[in-house]
């Protein structure tokens, strides 16, 4: 008996958000948004009860792209999601788990097995997040003044993250079936555009943060000292996080342009129908093709990393090994200054090379070396499972295209045929995509970006909000012409 | 049209993917239970926390 016959029981009866009956109209669809977005907004500024402080964020500086608040019942964020995602990544691309998305009995499994594996990460992201290495101290004030005990008060705070964590998943859902786009990519952009409307307008008085137009007021004002500016040291100011933030401002704005640029780059294979002659079409292969969603596996493996690293400090204290990691405790809790963790750390901002490349410059440059060789590879790795699992290889795509009948000019109607032709592209395609995505983030983690969104949360950002476009436009014209519901395949 | 057709072909996934295909054995939901559950949620640990202080 395969583990489908096995699994399945369990598996079919995972609780999920009940589906539209029919067509839903935009109107709605942008009310269901809406309205979930408010709550995630609200869910990520509760904070947790019985907690002593505000804790350590164990994500460090992973927390832009993994969305939720530290020390919020959001905490998780969509951490868990995104691990079970790896796993199902892992699985599915090296096809050990002999599921046949097309086939509607597998698809249910799937479905049911995703969900699982997010209950599951949940609970080995939560359990070392509170019971170890204490991320969440739970309050011994307020244990007392209930009368039970400090471990009765962890789970309670534990109970509290696993809702939210499990709310997140609903409210995924929620807009996936819906609303608009998907709820993890609108909560990774809520949480951007948060931050850099913050690194934008932050005001140090009101919120602790030196944005790029009070430095510049400051600048221009004579409200900070200025180095004489056509000096080394000037230019260096105005360049700087700490002065201008004129570098940050142009990777910025160069990371946008970049993805919406690559967006339009496509290799584009000609169609036309079988039976209906002069309609004719094209079938786009973005130099994206993977989207850029592959990125966020290859960030959540190495915060997932970092995450491991800490909890052994916190469990071995100062017994750990130099090799494995060296540790020092700063605001944001231990950050590794040392050892295997440390090269594996991914350079989040200028600050973490720029100073240190003249004495540790052997360091700096090993360390360089493991995240573009985690985010190159990686990123391609990923991009490769990406396509096959989400059915957008060569197969599947000329399955589609089949079925919608479609043909490519001069070559024969068959879909082995087809497939080649596919295979000619989409694979390299894919890998360049891959590689290059993961080239420009760690690029723009180096030069820094503005409220230092970090290169793959601007990346993530920019590419969703582009397909958040082209999914509310393509909506509008099924709003226009019923007709084209059957068009672009919309079940109604 | 040649433009609008390649749109359909293509399969933008989140990270979580649901198809159309359910079994039905499966629990149903209703959308408004979770918003409604995740406000009360929020205001539950909200009142919690104002007691407690």
């Amino acid at each position: 008996m395969s583990w489908k016959e096995t699994a399945a029981p369990v598996l079919t009866r995972m609780p999920t958000v009940a589906r539209p009956e029919g067509h839903v109209p935009f109107r709605r669809k942008l009310t269901w948004t809406a309205g979930v977005l408010v709550l995630y907004f609200f869910l990520t500024n509760v904070l947790i009860f019985g907690l002593a402080g505000t804790g350590s964020d164990a994500f460090g500086q992973f927390r832009t792209i993994l969305a939720g608040g530290q020390g919020s019942i959001l905490q998780l964020g969509i951490g868990p999601i995104v691990t079970a995602s790896i796993v199902l990544q892992l699985l599915g691309g090296a096809n050990l788990l002999g599921l046949d998305t097309s086939d509607p009995r597998d698809q249910a499994l799937y479905q049911g097995l995703q969900k699982l594996l997010v209950v599951v990460m949940i609970f080995l992201t939560g359990i070392p997040l509170v019971f170890l290495g204490n991320f969440l101290p739970a309050s011994g004030q307020i244990a007392s003044s209930l009368g039970v005990s400090t471990f009765a008060m962890q789970c309670l705070i534990f109970t509290q993250i696993a809702i939210g964590g499990l709310l997140i998943l609903f409210m995924d859902e929620v807009i996936s079936k819906w609303g608009v786009g998907s709820g993890v990519g609108l909560f990774i952009v809520a949480g951007v555009s948060q931050r850099l409307v913050g690194g934008f307008i932050g005001w140090s008085g009101l919120t602790n943060q030196t944005g790029f137009f009070e430095a510049w007021f400051n600048i221009i004002t004579g409200g900070v000292e200025t180095p004489p500016l056509f000096s080394a040291d000037g230019i260096q100011f105005l360049l700087g996080s700490g002065g201008g933030q004129l570098l940050a401002l142009v990777t910025t704005l160069l990371i946008f342009g970049i993805v919406v640029y690559a967006e339009s780059v496509r290799v584009e294979i000609p169609l036309s129908h079988a039976k209906v002659r002069g309609a004719r079409g094209r079938f786009p292969v973005k130099l994206i093709y993977a989207s850029v969603l592959p990125m966020i596996l290859v960030r959540a493996l190495q915060a997932n990393i970092q995450f491991l690293g800490r909890i052994l400090r916190s469990q071995l204290g100062e017994g750990m090994p130099d090799w494995l990691g060296v540790y020092q405790q700063t605001q944001q809790g231990f950050v590794p200054t040392g050892g295997l963790f440390y090269y594996f750390a991914p350079i989040y901002t200028p600050q973490d090379w720029v100073n240190a490349l003249g004495t540790n410059t052997l360091d700096i440059l090993i360390r360089i070396g493991v995240d573009l060789t985690f985010m190159v590879i990686g990123g391609a790795i990923f991009a490769v499972f990406w396509v096959e699992t989400s059915g957008m290889g060569p197969d599947a795509t000329a399955k589609q295209i089949q079925n919608s009948g479609m043909q490519i000019p001069g070559f024969r109607k068959s879909p082995k045929v087809m497939e080649k032709v596919l295979a000619r592209y989409i694979p390299q395609v894919t890998v360049i995509g891959g590689a290059l995505v993961g080239l420009l983030a760690v690029a723009a983690n180096m030069l820094g970006t503005i409220g230092t969104v970090s290169g793959t949360g601007l990346l993530l950002t920019v590419s969703i909000t582009y397909k958040l476009y082209e999914e509310i436009a393509e909506e509008q014209l099924m709003e226009m012409h019923p007709m084209m519901r059957q068009v672009f395949g919309s079940a109604d | 049209m040649s433009g609008s057709n390649s749109g359909g072909l293509m399969s933008s996934a989140g990270l979580v993917r649901y198809f159309d295909s359910e079994d039905r054995n499966a629990p149903r939901i209703d959308p408004k239970t979770v918003v409604a559950f995740g406000a009360m949620f929020g205001l539950l640990v909200m009142v919690l926390t104002a007691v407690a202080v």
